[in-house]
């Protein structure tokens, strides 16, 4: 599809310079919208910016390349205004919206705008509560904390000594599906993760053995089952949440689970641990999300209406992980649609 | 009981045997972070993931009549952890309720109906109790900077009223020995029950309200009757 002539030009604010946010800019764009992209932080790509390609002998669809063709095009896009280290300040209902952006509490720019796309991400669970020693013991790692490891340097080696491990333990589900954090959900991205990342790591470094406590294994994409086949001989799969996580003199950790094998408790050694973090709603998505007069759900993610996949307000849409969690392919989707929405509100 | 192996009638099984349960059982995910962190997990077979599940199925006879919910210490790190919050110790102590008293375990039954009996868990003669209380109360008046120290067995109008676990005058009678100490010290005024001392409370164990009840109320007797303000209940 080329562009679309747009004779009245229309203005559009997209918050959130992640995977959805980018896309729905760069949508917005194709069909002659000025786009005002807002993002906080002091670069564009958001946490898909730091996941690591999972391509072993082949492409394994993990979409981690996905983020970079896009963000070079909404570099160079003519309709796209980027603001980084911005946040929005102030909304006015002007029959469409008025809105202050602030860059970095410095100085702040106004822009009109005749509709918004809310794209401003997720917030990763913080696993200090739970009892595996993150932050205490240097060898625990959240799973964002090992692509950004290996998207850096190319392997896993510990944090506290920089060696390579001989046995990795990943953990599934850490404050997903928990309803005493008020995360009922399952964050849907972190099993194919976890297991797309282990056998990465068995592939660049064969000597490391890996272990991945789960309570079930949710499964992604058509080929799950035939590469879960495979993964079995490569990974040590136990269907147990461990509890307690203590180092050793050595400077080791010792894991205690109930292994539904043997029926026995057992404190099991490894080098390091990944836990498999949960997605949760952003930090200011309730902040945000009061300045345009949006309704949240009671799980803290943006509630959309019955019929449509926007929010009931009108002019204002969401796209990617405001909406709960999900993946990459999802997010550009769901960006696809808000983007589809907002054309329609707009007439164009 | 059914052994976990042995292949079972799923038609038997009826999901609504515990539905009067109000501890969250049927929101088990099966994570089995609860037997992870259980100290007792694997001891007859036994860890609490197995035990929620037996609840959640309606296996009624299973449960109670297993020696299962006997071997959980009540600990209660399994609902710590526990991402569901179910209450697994008090679900543990229901199932214990629902078996007949006299096939509660030994210790516990023997010793919960001494206490029902004769006020304290060893059937201690109240003779006894005073001369073992008397006799330590002389081994501390006899250490540097403790003369003259006494027991005050009953004292009408005592600040302090405290109970005795039944260990305390059994085979650690030493124990006894640092509360005590630190009240003289204090300058505290405080008094201890001649009898139906006993501090522990079994039927939270047994699952035995009734008895709970009982014990309880005899500690209230006694400040009503000493006219005591505060208790020192130290289980």
């Amino acid at each position: 599809m080329g562009s679309i002539i747009n004779m009245q030009r229309k203005h559009a604010i997209v918050i959130g310079g992640g995977i959805a946010g980018l896309c729905a800019a760069l949508e917005l764009a194709r069909f002659d919208i000025d786009v005002d992209l807002v993002e906080k932080g002091p670069a564009l790509g958001g946490h898909a910016r730091s996941l690591t390609c999972k391509a072993t002998d082949r492409c394994v669809k993990c979409g981690a390349c996905l983020v970079e063709e896009r963000l070079q095009a909404v570099v160079e896009n003519p309709n796209i205004k980027v603001h980084l280290g911005s946040e929005i300040m102030e909304v006015q209902d002007s029959g469409g919206f008025s809105v202050v952006i602030s860059n970095e509490g410095k100085s702040t720019c106004s822009c009109e705008a005749d509709a918004v796309i809310i794209a401003s991400g997720f917030s990763l669970f913080r696993p200090d509560g739970k009892p595996y020693g993150y932050k205490r013991f240097a060898n625990v790692l959240t799973n964002l904390d090992l692509e950004r490891m290996i998207r850096m340097q190319g392997s896993v080696k510990r944090p506290s000594d920089q060696r390579e491990p001989e046995k990795i333990a990943f953990i599934q589900c850490v404050g997903s599906r928990d309803a005493k954090t008020g995360h009922l959900w399952c964050s849907r991205i972190c099993c194919g993760a976890a297991l797309r990342m282990s056998r990465l790591i068995r592939s660049r470094q064969p000597q490391v053995t890996i272990s991945v406590f789960y309570i079930d294994i949710q499964s992604s994409g058509r080929d799950f089952q035939f590469f879960l086949d495979g993964l079995r001989n490569d990974v040590r799969l136990i269907r147990a949440i461990p509890a307690d996580v203590f180092r050793t003199e050595d400077d080791r950790l010792s894991m205690s689970y109930f292994d539904p094998t043997s029926r026995q408790s057992k404190d099991e050694i490894f080098d390091m641990i990944i836990l498999s973090v949960g997605l949760c709603p952003g930090d200011d998505l309730k902040g945000l999300c009061s300045l345009f007069g949006m309704k949240l759900s009671d799980s803290g993610f943006v509630t959309v209406s019955d019929k449509t996949e926007y929010p009931e307000k009108h002019g204002v849409f969401a796209a990617g992980t405001v909406l709960g969690p999900m993946g990459i392919a999802e997010s550009i989707a769901s960006a696809g649609k808000a983007v589809w929405e907002a054309i329609r509100y707009l007439k164009i | 009981m059914t052994k976990p192996d042995e292949i079972m009638d799923l038609s038997q099984i009826d999901h609504g045997v515990f539905r009067s349960f109000p501890f969250l059982q049927d929101h088990c995910i099966t994570c089995g972070i609860c037997s992870s962190s259980c100290p007792v997990s694997g001891i007859d077979g036994f860890d609490p993931r197995k035990l929620v599940r037996l609840i959640s199925l309606g296996m009624k006879d299973e449960a109670v009549d297993s020696r299962w919910p006997w071997i959980c210490t009540m600990c209660g790190k399994c609902q710590y952890v526990c991402p569901m919050d179910i209450h697994i110790p008090d679900l543990v102590r229901a199932v214990r309720s629902m078996r007949e008293r006299d096939k509660v375990p030994g210790i516990l039954h023997k010793g919960l109906e001494a206490a029902i009996r004769t006020g304290n868990n060893l059937g201690l003669p109240k003779e006894d109790f005073i001369f073992i209380l008397e006799d330590v109360g002389e081994e501390i008046a006899e250490e540097p900077g403790f003369e003259g120290f006494t027991v005050p067995i009953d004292k009408d109008g005592a600040n302090i009223l405290t109970t005795i676990h039944n260990k305390l005058v059994n085979t650690h009678t030493e124990d006894l020995k640092h509360w005590w100490k630190i009240f003289y010290a204090a300058g505290e005024d405080w008094t201890v029950p001649s009898d139906q001392w006993e501090g522990t409370n079994w039927g939270l164990f047994t699952g035995d309200d009734q008895a709970m009840k009982t014990m309880v109320g005899r500690i209230a007797d006694h400040m009503d009757r000493l006219k005591v303000k505060n208790l020192l209940w130290p289980e």
